[in-house]
């Protein structure tokens, strides 16, 4: 027999997480019905393609930010994080590319350039916050502000790839049906995550130092190696998605990422990962991120002005918080 | 005795969540000038109704009345302006405000003048506050992050007094959740005289407490509980611990409560010892051998040093003098985790600060510290992290609806059933347990006892801060006394000839 004791909290959790759940799935259906009647061929064959393909950087990006926020944490710096490796990814592209030979060559070594760059920012902002006791809001502001004046300092002005190296982006393009190989990349990128999260003890441990940081630490769990692996990993998935970034355009720009770190969060919060940590998940990051995918396409598509869609963003960013913060614990803290 | 006129009454109290039956009509009648304690298990019913009382929960039906009236709180502002008050089992206060302002909160305008406070004022109200519960020694400018468990419980009492008290002389009530669980001797006696003073002036007094010996020596009259009903009350005067166990659990007690029967020798091997270990400015020169199928008791009053050596064998905090060994090997540890991985693990004293992640549920929390034993190559596996819990569930009775259930829907003892399930499964060597049996009914600390002795058998070491001191000698192969961060004695306690409790007390103090 059971008998709970702590009331309130019986109902809560799960109530609140379909919320979520269906808060995001039925934009997404709301959106989708309200784009086509605005414009018909909003779900045609090539739109649907740009759709898809577009959200690839996204979803990645938005998987390490899920990983962070479990922790109760938050990386702002993700978005600078890939304006470098985007302009890195280029700049290795063009100016080592051709010495290497076939233009895949370049391209593959530019990816583990890219990595290595982002797994080097997520250790530091790692460190700073774990060893220094910076709080990763702070931390990563000014990673942030750091690593964006690095990319201006990398190439101030756009840079194309170049044309004979062409070869080794173009997998970007690359479609089954609708379907874009760069999307299938990053859902195989989120399942590698998913599994990480709910199948390792890493994964356990972040959960359990989201839920209470304090217990976690006596009870053995390695707090600040779990948290230290978890900011590099979002520092890897941030350029992974400045890579993306720059296969998609061919070309580079110092300040591609910015605008990417106020999605990024909307994709976590809109797929339920609780702001404060312990509780969601990277499968509904990916509800989110297609959320986001489907409102950023569809005003492009409808032209709504670039402004206006800031302004949508953030009430979204804030709708969503506003339904998943968990209300009914007893210490609101909010981080 | 003398009938005096009803203060409270509560009749048929039903309180559903979902499906499950919390309460099934309870009655409490309790008159002016009286104190009445609550008893029963873990899960009975007695947190649910206090938090009707106080207006935090709506009963499902069922009637109360509050000095001839009609009373149905709807929050514990309500209820305080009622004449009710209650202080929480887990600490209510707002430990970086001061005294005075946690006094005060919420009535702040009472001492508003020109649209700004007056502090002065509002400091010596404080002080008035405190000096009749009998703690005017505590400054009311004192930031309450600087006060110990003990003092923190007397200001809260001071609080809920003072927000309860009327001016039309109308009586009003307190009610007392498991208040002595972080009190000393000496200060669960200052709390008593101060029950009795509550009541002297025709007040009435509900208390809580899982030590039926506290019960029996304040209270007037006590209920008792039992799944969601009242099994009925009696004069304190006709009741004894073995009745009231009797009736709480629905079996009778044994006289071997600590199964001494059962306690073994320790084996010859040392597994841990602490040579000179020192924290600076807490505790020095701390100096004692583990061995195997030992329990080793440390007794000490708060603030004595005992908690911080178990922070420091636990690997939370790094000792600033002498050494730690482990089977012989110096332990270096600079963290919990590396503590766990040389088979030290620690059951921490505050459950829901340092014990639990109310977030995760029942099976993560067992499997927190023993993700190593239950993972095949990087891979935790589910399975095995649910037979787990299955198994723990079943022996220690953990009351919930399975192991994926969220342990904040838990109750508090069957929470601390899981912290101690965590360390069963830990498989450690070495266990520190810092009051596992903390805010758990007598059942399951017979359960827990149980379980030590099955564990010494198995030939592991423990390291007992004993929630009691009676307790702490019961189940202890030897016990060490602890006082002003030195060690002040040390008593064998063998099955046959354990020693007295005076004589232990007397090294306390």
């Amino acid at each position: 027999m059971s008998q709970p004791t702590k009331p309130g909290a019986e109902k809560g959790p799960r109530l609140r997480d379909n919320l979520v759940k269906y808060f995001s799935f039925s934009a997404i259906v709301i959106l989708v019905v309200g784009f086509t009647l605005a414009r018909p061929n909003f779900l045609g064959v090539a739109n649907l393609k740009t759709l898809l393909s577009d959200s690839a950087p996204l979803l990645i990006m938005a998987t390490g930010m899920t990983l962070v926020l479990l922790l109760g944490s938050i990386d702002l710096s993700m978005g600078s994080v890939c304006s470098v490796a985007n302009v890195l990814t280029v700049m290795i592209i063009n100016e080592l590319g051709p010495q290497l030979g076939p233009p895949a060559l370049g391209a593959v070594v530019a990816l583990l350039a890219a990595a290595a760059f982002g797994a080097v920012a997520g250790l530091l902002l790692g460190f700073v916050h774990v060893k220094l006791k910076v709080p990763s809001f702070i931390a990563s502001l000014g990673f942030m502000s750091l690593w964006q004046s690095v990319a201006y300092l990398i190439t101030a002005a756009p840079v194309s790839v170049a044309k004979v190296m062409w070869g080794g982006i173009n997998w970007f393009k690359v479609t089954f049906g609708v379907v874009g190989l760069s999307l299938v990349l990053a859902l195989a990128w989120v399942a590698v995550a998913y599994l990480f999260q709910s199948r390792t003890s890493f994964g356990k441990a972040l959960y359990a130092i989201g839920g209470n940081e304090r217990a976690a630490r006596i009870a053995g769990t390695r707090v600040d190696q779990a948290k230290i692996v978890a900011f590099v990993l979002s520092g890897v998935c941030a350029a992974i998605g400045g890579y993306f970034l720059a296969a998609k355009l061919r070309s580079s720009a110092p300040t591609v990422g910015d605008p990417f770190t106020l999605l990024i969060v909307a994709s976590v919060a809109l797929g339920g990962t609780s702001l404060s940590g312990g509780r969601g998940g990277v499968l509904g990051t990916v509800v989110g991120a297609f959320t986001v995918s489907v409102i950023q396409n569809g005003m492009n598509f409808i032209k709504v002005d670039a402004y206006w869609q800031s302004i949508v963003f953030g009430f979204f960013v804030l709708a969503a918080v506003a339904i998943s913060v968990d209300r009914s614990t007893r210490g609101l803290v909010v981080k | 005795m003398q009938e005096s006129k009803v203060c409270f009454s509560a009749k048929g109290i039903v309180k559903h969540y979902g499906a499950t039956h919390a309460l099934k009509g309870v009655d409490l009648e309790v008159r002016e000038g009286e104190i009445v304690g609550l008893v029963g298990e873990n899960g009975a019913g007695k947190s649910t109704l206090l938090k009707i009382i106080i207006g935090a929960e709506n009963p499902s039906s069922g009637q109360m009345t509050m000095e001839d009236q009609p009373y149905a709180p709807k929050n514990p502002m309500e209820a305080n302006a009622a004449g009710v008050g209650m202080v929480f089992q887990e600490q209510s206060l707002i430990v970086n405000l001061s005294v005075g302002q946690n006094i005060f909160f919420g009535h702040e305008r009472d001492f508003r003048r020109y649209g700004v406070i007056n502090w002065p004022r509002m400091y010596k109200q404080a002080q008035r506050v405190l000096e009749e519960v009998d703690v005017g020694h505590i400054n009311p400018r004192k930031k309450v992050s600087d006060l110990n468990f003990a003092t923190r419980q007397m200001v809260e009492i001071a609080k809920v007094m003072n927000v309860t008290q009327r001016t039309d002389g109308r009586k009003c009530m307190i009610l007392l959740d498991e208040p002595t669980s972080v009190l000393s001797e000496e200060e669960t006696e200052n709390l008593f005289v101060q029950m009795r003073k509550i009541a002297a002036c025709g007040h009435a007094v509900v208390f809580v407490s899982h030590r039926l010996d506290e019960i029996l020596e304040v209270t007037d009259r006590i209920y008792v509980y039992k799944d969601g009903a009242s099994v009925g009350s009696l004069n304190t005067g006709d009741a004894t611990e073995p009745l009231l166990y009797e009736m709480m659990v629905g079996r009778s007690t044994t006289s071997e409560y600590y199964k001494l029967e059962r306690q073994v020798e320790p084996q010859d091997a040392v597994v841990l010892e602490a040579k000179g270990l020192g924290l600076s400015g807490v505790f020095k020169d701390v100096n004692f051998a583990l061995r195997r199928g030992e329990v080793l008791g440390v007794c000490g009053v708060v603030g004595s040093g005992k908690e911080d050596v178990c922070e420091v064998l636990c690997g939370d905090q790094k000792p600033t003098a002498g050494a730690l060994y482990i089977h012989g090997q110096k332990a270096d540890f600079q963290s919990p985790a590396q503590a766990l991985a040389a088979g030290v693990l620690m059951i921490p004293k505050e459950r829901l600060v340092e014990g639990i992640v109310r977030t995760l549920s029942v099976e993560d929390n067992i499997a927190a510290s023993n993700h190593r034993l239950v993972s095949k190559g990087p891979f935790v596996l589910a399975a095995r992290v649910r037979e787990q819990a299955l198994r723990l569930i079943g022996r220690l009775r953990i009351k919930t609806r399975g192991p994926k259930e969220l342990l904040m829907q838990l109750s508090g003892g069957n929470q601390q059933k899981v912290v101690f399930s965590r360390a069963l499964a830990s498989k450690c060597e070495i266990l520190i347990l810092n009051h596992p049996t903390r805010g758990v009914d007598v059942g399951a600390k017979e359960e827990f006892y149980g379980l030590i002795r099955d564990m010494m058998q198995e030939g592991k070491a423990v390291i007992l801060l004993g929630d009691t001191l009676d307790e702490c000698i019961g189940m202890s192969n030897r016990v060490l006394v602890m006082k002003d961060g030195r060690l002040s004695g040390a008593f064998d306690a063998p099955a046959r000839g354990k020693p007295s409790q005076v004589d232990v007390v007397s090294a306390m103090m």
